[in-house]
Parts: structure tokens; sequence; C-alpha cells
């Protein structure tokens, strides 16, 4: 247990740090730099590569339900929200009902 | 209010997960950016080892660190002990930031900085508040219900993701890091985050980079 908080508190240090040193090089420093554009790369392949591995290989209770449920919910999801003008909420509400509704058709 | 049903989903995978409520919470009291919470959450359910865990969730934060130098000239008033700035930007995440950028430059110099802080603390709050609901409603829900909750969490990103990405270089990123993350999954579980990022970054940047040329 105390692992597990020590390991959350390191993770919100290595947060902070960031912010804290933006806050000291602010006003002294290009952002739009080329490293800057690669950091932002890598930072969006981790959440795109992450994200699309639970959606293919999940753990947990998403393991119990097949592939092709929860890419179809996906796609149901995808579609809502871009049809309501990328309303986030919308599009969740009909991903977290297709996936059910999918579930159930299944049986 | 958007942010509030990211957390929501991190809460009922968290629970999904069979992590600690308690850690849960931390994690959004500490760390406070989803994107690292869902990296610490999944990694340390793969069993990956504590130093590459924090690696890999501080490096998911970098993108702090130039939106940080962005909005502090526009919040910096003369009037402020520096340690409040300090407390201060650690509330600063994307719905807090993205909010400021176009209100905060309208308000006179001296209520920008207690608005900031207004505005994220009511974030945060909201933040826990949803990370508790989430977990506790997944717990208590039936298997069926609990499965669509869950699935909350990895949805919030697919579709904030694929809806708010504009450059160039943000789509190449996630197309490539889509396709190299779960690859690498297969062959390395606990170091496919952070490979995964680091090869479909720089692929897509230099993708980029040869097209700008070409």
């Amino acid at each position: 247990m105390l692992e597990l908080a020590l390991l959350v508190v390191a993770c919100g240090l290595g947060t902070y740090l960031w912010r804290g040193i933006g806050l000291l090089i602010s006003g002294r420093v290009r952002v739009d730099s080329e490293f800057f554009v690669w950091a932002g790369c890598v930072a969006y392949a981790m959440i795109a590569g992450l994200t699309m591995r639970i959606m293919l290989l999940p753990g947990g209770t998403l393991a119990q339900t097949a592939t092709w449920q929860r890419l179809a919910a996906c796609g149901i999801a995808l579609v809502v929200y871009f049809v309501f003008r990328r309303n986030l909420f919308i599009g969740i509400a009909a991903g977290f009902v297709a996936l059910i509704a999918v579930i159930l058709l299944g049986r | 209010m958007v942010l509030a049903a990211g957390y929501l989903g991190f809460g009922a995978l968290a629970n999904g997960s069979a992590f600690p409520l308690w850690a849960a919470l931390l994690s959004t009291l500490t760390i406070f950016a989803l994107p690292g919470q869902l990296v610490m959450l999944e990694m340390s359910i793969a069993g990956a080892a504590p130093l590459v865990i924090v690696i890999t969730v501080s490096l998911t934060a970098a993108r702090f660190l130039p939106m940080t130098v962005a909005l502090l000239p526009t919040l910096r008033s003369s009037g402020w002990r520096p340690w409040r700035i300090y407390a201060a930007v650690h509330l600063l995440a994307m719905t807090g930031w993205a909010a400021s950028m176009r209100r905060v430059p309208e308000l006179p110099r001296e209520e920008r900085l207690p608005w900031f802080v207004g505005f994220a603390l009511t974030n945060w709050v909201a933040c826990l508040v949803a990370t508790a609901v989430g977990y506790l409603l997944a717990g208590s829900m039936p298997p069926l219900v609990k499965q669509g909750l869950v699935f909350v969490g990895p949805l919030y990103f697919v579709l904030i993701l694929t809806g708010e990405t504009r450059s160039r270089h943000g789509v190449a990123a996630l197309a490539c890091g889509a396709v190299v993350g779960p690859l690498i999954y297969t062959v390395a579980p606990e170091w496919s985050v952070l490979l995964g990022g680091l090869i479909g970054g720089t692929l897509a940047y230099a993708a980029v980079r040869r097209r700008r040329r070409a």
C-alpha cells in the first residue's frame, strides 16, 4: 500500500516538474522549437497507442467483452459524436449505451 | 463538465481493474492529468517497474511545459508572492488552460490569477468527486452496466483525440501511435507505452518533416 502511494505521488511530482519548469523559464524561451514539436508527437503517440491497446487488448472487466463489440460501440460513438458537432457528452453516452446494446444482442 | 465525464470513466476503469479507490483519488489529487493517470493505472496493473511507470507518466505530461510557458506571461502580476503562482500551476490542466487562454487576457491584470485559481480549483474538486462517483457507481452496478462505464475511460480519449486534434503533427502522431503501441504491447507489454510513444512519435515527426521538405 505504501509502495502504491509512493508511486502515485512520484508520478505526481514527475507531472508537476513540467508545470514548474514551464513557470521558471516562461518569458525566456521559445516554445515553437523543433524539440517541443517532437515532444508533442511523442506524447500524442503514447496516448493514442495506449488507448488503442485498451480498445483491442483490454484487461479487467472489459476483457469479458468481444473485440467486435468494443469496436462496434466505439464506431457508433464516433459517428454520433461527429453528427452532433463533436459534442463529447452525447458521444460518450452513445458509446455507453451502444456497448451495452451490442452485448445484449450478442447473447 | 466534459472533463468530469473523463474522470467518471477513469474511476470506473480503476474499479474494473481492481485498483484501490484511495489510490485513484490520490492520483487525481497529485497528478491531475487524465492521460498520465490512465498510463499509471494501466502500467501498474500490467506490473511494470515503478521507475518505468514514473518516467512514462512524466513524459506524457511534457505538454504542460509549453502550455505553462504560453499562459504564464498573461497571468503574472507584480502583487503575487511566487509560492502562490507555483501552487497555482499545479492546477493547470488541459480544460483550465484552454479556457484561461481565451478568458484571461480580457480581464484586468490583478484579477487574472484569482480567476484562474477559482476556475481550476472548481475543476479539480469536480474531478475528485467524479473519480469517486465513477468508482463507486461501477462497483454497485450489474456487470453489464459496469462494462459500459469502464468503456467510457478509453472512449473518452478516442473521441477527444480524433475530434480535437488539428495540427498535422498531432494527426500523424495519433495514427503512428495507434498502430505502433498495440504492436509493441504484444512483444513487451510493460514497455509498450514508453516505446510506442517514442517510436510512433518520432516516426510521425520524421514523416511530417519529410513531407514539408518535399
